[in-house]
């Protein structure tokens, strides 16, 4: 296998036809590409936030107020991010969807045989928590996007999406 | 250089109930996120279905207030947190400050104290100031208040100023403790049970 990078404007594209108001984020390298659209987009809102956790809290937040939310971060910040993914997002049954930037990770291995603890514990520490991933490893896996929306919205849950490579 | 020299056991305090007080009078359709002991004396002083509580992710009670806040831009919302939770989570100050929502009151609970967990000092107890802390990151407006009267004859022009605003509160510590009790397998836990109506709420006005 080898991912393949996904341009800014398609990611863009699918994020919009999955009907987001808000990205709340917290930048991610790997995503910097579409962080740059964004932050110029005139329909959808940044929330740019200093830590990960707040950005799970700003995004129930605005769950509650009747947004709909995506939020944008690292690999790191899911680390760092554990207890409010778990106290909000788990035990509040939030449907926040994450993308997540596997910054570092080497295109031509799955990201379990990868040698960054970063990129080859993500998946497994999201399956622990009981949260649904998939990888997008190209243009063509962009469906997951609004797929994504209606699986956390029926499990009443997080799902995440880890972005596989740099987008361009 | 500053020429004050900060020392937070000079300070006069009140009660946390007078403090509470003083808000529950001006309580009228905003929603309002509660935290740690504060919460419980809230939500006896004003019961109402727009109160939220952050229970069990301590230090998120401000940017949950924040998201609700950004979403509903014409409801005014209230955060009454806790020191040590602003502690856990102080970059939240300059995330508030940078999405500048006019219709956020910050209101810190300043006790010096982890008062659920048994009273132990918080970090820097006798020094730390949240106002001076939300003043350099950006907040539109700061107050401290060690006494209820005082606090209850300038408020109403705070609340009438654009936000975010912060207002900090020196209490005197309650004693009050918390031991968790067991949660029994299959409960819903009660985010999950109180935000649904607070929405269905917000949805319907």
């Amino acid at each position: 296998m080898t991912a393949q990078s996904i341009p800014a404007d398609l990611l863009l594209s699918a994020i919009r036809e999955a009907g987001v108001q808000d990205v709340v984020l917290v930048p991610d390298t790997h995503q910097r590409t579409v962080l740059d659209l964004l932050m110029d987009d005139d329909h959808i809102r940044t929330v740019h936030c200093s830590t990960e956790d707040e950005a799970i809290a700003v995004s129930a937040g605005l769950i509650i107020g009747g947004r709909r939310p995506m939020m944008q971060i690292q690999h790191a910040g899911l680390y760092a991010s554990v207890n409010n993914l778990r106290g909000v997002g788990l035990d509040g049954q939030f449907p926040i969807v994450m993308l997540i930037g596997l910054l570092g990770r080497d295109p031509e291995l799955e990201p379990e045989a990868d040698g960054s603890s970063m990129v080859r514990l993500c998946r497994p520490l999201l399956e622990t928590l009981g949260i649904p991933s998939y990888l997008l490893d190209g243009p063509d896996d962009l469906h997951h996007v609004a797929a994504a929306f209606d699986e956390a919205a029926e499990r009443g849950g997080p799902v995440a999406l880890l972005v596989g490579t740099t987008t361009s | 250089m500053t020429d004050r020299t900060p020392d937070n056991s000079e300070v006069q305090r009140m009660s946390l109930e007078s403090a509470l007080d003083v808000l529950a009078r001006r309580r009228e359709e905003q929603v309002v996120v509660g935290t740690m002991t504060a919460n419980g004396v809230w939500r006896e002083k004003s019961p109402h279905d727009l109160n939220l509580a952050c229970i069990g992710f301590m230090g998120g009670a401000s940017t949950l207030a924040l998201g609700v806040a950004l979403a509903q831009p014409e409801r005014d919302v209230w955060v009454i947190d806790g020191d040590g939770s602003l502690m856990m989570q102080l970059g939240s100050l300059g995330t508030i400050a940078g999405a500048a929502p006019n219709n956020f009151l910050h209101i810190v609970i300043h006790n010096g104290v982890y008062e659920t967990s048994g009273s132990q000092p918080l970090p820097s107890q006798q020094q730390v100031d949240f106002a001076r802390m939300a003043e350099g990151a950006g907040y539109a407006q700061t107050a401290s208040f060690g006494d209820a009267e005082e606090f209850d004859a300038a408020l109403d022009e705070l609340l009438a100023a654009k936000g975010p605003t912060l207002i900090q509160l020196y209490t005197r510590p309650g004693g009050r403790f918390y031991s968790a009790r067991p949660t029994p397998p299959g409960i819903t836990p009660a985010l999950a049970r109180m935000w649904p109506p607070v929405a269905e709420a917000l949805a319907a006005d």
